[in-house]
């Protein structure tokens, strides 16, 4: 089915809800606009109950120099077709409310405290509006607002920040961070603890807050692109795509075939190299520094055949709006392969020594479960979704450049059985997330191998027009965390008139502060290295 | 719409040698010959420095590390500790431009890090620069073991990659004598990247002040020296010399761990 029939079929079903909708149509994506603001709680249930769609992003854009007022767009998806609902509703000033839907999508609290933070509108009946991103900022100022000046210095005060308290007998409070023991981004954890069990952990993060999203809009269109990668430094490629994937869908751009394949590649050799990584993080968190090292020798080699490939050892310069700067050719392609089965060889061996190491399995399961209602409420994507069954991956739900066309080896039955079983026993755990990782780094090599000639159409094209002004598209890619969807609005000039991010850490941060209750402090390092979220792709 | 012409590459040589690199700081093979490390105007080549070269070489750079003055002397100012070696600048004025894959670009003042080219001054090293160079390998005797806590000011965690590089079996730091510790009240370095987020800037100070004397402050990649493409906002500082003081500078986007060991060793004059 192509998008054409996807979204008629929703199209014709949103109808049956009130005729009297106005309904637009946008590529992949259908924008619904509500009348009334208050009509959203209902369309959401509706939306939740008849096609079990997911809550991907709620984007919050100020357009009263357009005359409209602010615009809030709850952004939809669905686990198997490839397709975007954007319910839009119109909030007419600041400092007004807008209808919560946390008792139908509970991951909208997030959002909603985000709006808060950085709009001033507040989202009537959400229980929780502490501040998210911002520490220690006035009330009355609101970083995305127009009127507000990237430059402007704002006086912080000094209040204290709350969190929930949790009393009773024999209950100790631990607070880390934000600076950690280790090599690690900044961030606030409050476990309150039990003798050695966590009963409750409150985390507090914000600390990266760089102001990426309105430093966007004061950059000219080609250097947002370096901003992009630089959002997290370890999923420069998948960013840099999804901020690519919107501009390409606004100007109808359709990029060469070959730069479609480099894209790929790249974007898999990134995942290869950080899933490397947190692999051996995961085995020092818990000890077993052999393995770690071994492991932290294959990223290390992957790294440096980044270098050789695009001159930055984690990838950062590949992308262009249009297209790739970096060239493969097919000679460098044979050398991406040998180096691959060559890291790929080694990798199984470890993974042996791994499994026939009780000491190593015995700390990996049980530890940190994580629950399927929960993971669905929550709205997780990634490998934190997939460690318990759910499978989101927007390289089969929204494919994108290159990856329709990709021929992997179809599975005989019993291959499909031995997976099945294999899946059956994914309960959430840290051994679980491992055996996820394990699983994508695998397909990631298939996939990679399964390009064996490059096309031969170009690099890249050129933007040759003006980009309309005030159209939007909605970008998106799979990092080795999860979906990453960027939405731009087009200012006038090519500027940026709102670049809204929301990478796989943002919606999936909060599943950390259940997957550690009743587990021991010990262990909490594990269960967060086992989840590898970003702290910068966060906060951005 | 047009088509961009493939650009012909040479072959890539990927081998790949798992064992420790017997010494970092030199330049070998360990490094590839297209990593973008250090960029410059190309002295070799002669050119007229005019307002129209000038313009484009400032318009290219998305930091603003490259700015042209013009005096009765026009100059080139070229800022390594604001440069993201994004390469741009070499795409617009490829006959200008030079990258070279030199990592060794640490400096322990922040001017040191801004390079003027102008048509009057000779390229190179002046006899001050050489002075000063000979009396820090007079320095070389007074090194000693050395305990580093990293804290990570707002980056966006590719400075963490490379650092966490140090620590791997193919760099290996350790046997320089160097550790990285978990405490600011174990460390004699304190290692600080990211552009400095105001969210971060009370942390910062804490843990500088929790570090015990003496102490030498480490600044990480083009944000910490100057607050690189994040630039001096609402939300950033602009470069964490405006919080705590800095000893050493080391650019890069982020530097590599060769060029990160030769920061440090720089910092406690080992170099």
């Amino acid at each position: 089915m192509n998008y054409k029939e996807i979204t008629k079929k929703y199209y014709s079903e949103l109808e049956k809800f009130d005729s009297n909708l106005k309904i637009f149509e946008n590529n992949n994506e259908l924008h619904l606009t509500l009348s009334d603001p208050n009509q959203l709680h209902g369309l959401c249930e509706f939306l939740k109950k008849s096609f079990d769609l997911r809550l991907l992003t709620i984007i919050c854009c100020d357009e009263q120099k357009l005359k409209a007022g602010f615009k809030i767009r709850h952004v939809f998806g669905s686990d198997v077709d490839d397709f975007f609902l954007f319910v839009i509703s119109s909030i007419n000033s600041s400092h007004s409310y807008f209808p919560s839907i946390y008792d139908v999508f509970p991951s909208s609290i997030l959002y909603e405290r985000e709006i808060n933070d950085m709009f001033g509108l507040i989202a009537k009946e959400n229980p929780n509006i502490k501040p998210l991103i911002l520490h220690d900022f006035p009330n009355d100022i609101f970083p995305l607002q127009k009127d507000f000046k990237l430059n402007d210095v704002v006086k912080r005060n000094s209040k204290q920040f709350e969190f929930t308290p949790i009393t009773g007998e024999g209950v100790c409070e631990i607070p880390v961070g934000p600076i950690h023991a280790g090599i690690i981004e900044p961030g606030h954890f409050r476990f309150s603890v039990v003798g050695e069990t966590i009963i409750n952990l409150e985390i507090r993060l914000g600390y990266a807050h760089k102001g990426i999203e309105k430093l966007a809009e004061s950059m000219p269109l080609d250097d947002v692109i370096f901003l992009s990668e630089r959002i997290s430094g370890d999923e420069s490629v998948a960013n840099s795509i999804a901020f690519c994937n919107a501009i390409e869908k606004i100007a109808q751009l359709t990029i060469p075939q070959k730069a479609k394949q480099i894209r790929l590649l790249f974007a898999e050799l990134e995942r290869i190299y950080n899933h490397f990584g947190t692999l051996s993080g995961i085995l020092a968190d818990i000890g077993f520094q052999y393995g770690a090292s071994r492991l932290n020798i294959l990223k290390e080699q992957l790294m440096q055949l980044n270098e050789k490939l695009s001159g930055s050892r984690i990838l950062f310069g590949v992308n262009q709006i249009g297209g790739v700067k970096t060239n493969i050719t097919d000679k460098t392609l044979v050398g991406i392969h040998s180096v691959l089965d060559d890291a790929f060889q080694n990798f199984e061996k470890i993974l042996d020594h791994l499994k026939s190491n009780s000491s190593v399995m015995d700390r990996l399961r049980n530890t940190g479960i994580i629950e399927k209602q929960m993971a669905k409420d929550l709205g997780l994507v990634g490998i934190s979704s997939r460690c318990i069954g759910i499978e989101t991956d927007a390289r089969h739900t929204h494919p994108y450049g290159y990856y329709p066309s990709v021929n992997l080896k179809q599975k005989t039955p019993r291959e499909t059985m031995e997976h099945q079983v294999e899946l059956q026993k994914r309960v959430g755990d840290v051994l679980s997330r491992v055996m996820s990782r394990v699983d994508d780094l695998r397909q990631s090599k298939d996939i990679i191998c399964s390009i064996i000639a490059l096309e031969n159409d170009g690099l890249s094209v050129s933007l040759d027009e003006e980009l309309t002004p005030y159209s939007s598209g909605l970008g998106y890619a799979e990092s080795h965390r999860g979906e990453t969807l960027h939405w731009v609005m087009i200012g006038e000039h090519d500027s940026i008139f709102r670049y809204k991010i929301r990478t796989a850490s943002f919606s999936n941060w909060p599943i950390i502060e259940h997957a550690v209750l009743n587990n021991i402090v010990a262990d909490f390092p594990v269960i967060n290295k086992s989840f590898d979220f970003s702290y910068s792709g966060n906060d951005l | 719409m047009k088509k961009n012409n493939d650009k012909v590459d040479n072959f890539i040589d990927m081998s790949f040698r798992s064992d420790t690199i017997q010494d970092p700081l030199k330049m070998d093979n360990s490094i590839a010959s297209n990593y973008r490390g250090y960029i410059t105007l190309d002295p070799a080549k002669d050119f007229i420095l005019n307002d129209k070269i000038g313009k484009i070489l400032e318009n290219s750079c998305p930091t603003h590390a490259i700015t042209y003055q013009n005096n009765d002397d026009s100059k080139i100012n070229f800022d390594n500790g604001k440069c993201i070696l994004c390469g741009n600048c070499q795409i617009k004025s490829p006959e200008l431009i030079k990258i070279t894959n030199k990592f060794d670009l640490a400096k322990k003042r922040r001017d040191d890090l801004i390079e003027t080219f102008s048509m009057s001054a000779p390229f190179g090293k002046t006899c001050d620069e050489l002075g000063k160079e000979l009396k820090n390998k007079i320095d070389k005797i007074f090194g000693r073991s050395l305990t580093i806590r990293e804290i990570d000011a707002g980056s966006c965690n590719g400075c963490e990659i490379e650092i966490n590089a140090l620590n791997n079996p193919i760099y290996d730091i350790e046997r320089y004598g160097i550790t990285f510790v978990a405490s600011p009240r174990h460390a004699d370095v304190l290692l600080v990247t990211g552009p400095a987020s105001k969210n971060m800037e009370r942390a910062l100070k804490i843990a500088y002040d929790s570090t015990p004397n003496p102490k030498l402050v480490i600044a990480v990649g083009a944000c910490a020296c100057s607050g690189g493409i994040f630039g001096n906002t609402y939300a950033t500082t602009g470069g964490i010399d405006g919080i705590v003081p800095v000893n050493v500078y080391i650019p890069g986007c982020p530097p590599r761990p060769q060029a990160l060991l030769y920061g440090i060793l720089m910092a406690i004059n080992k170099i």
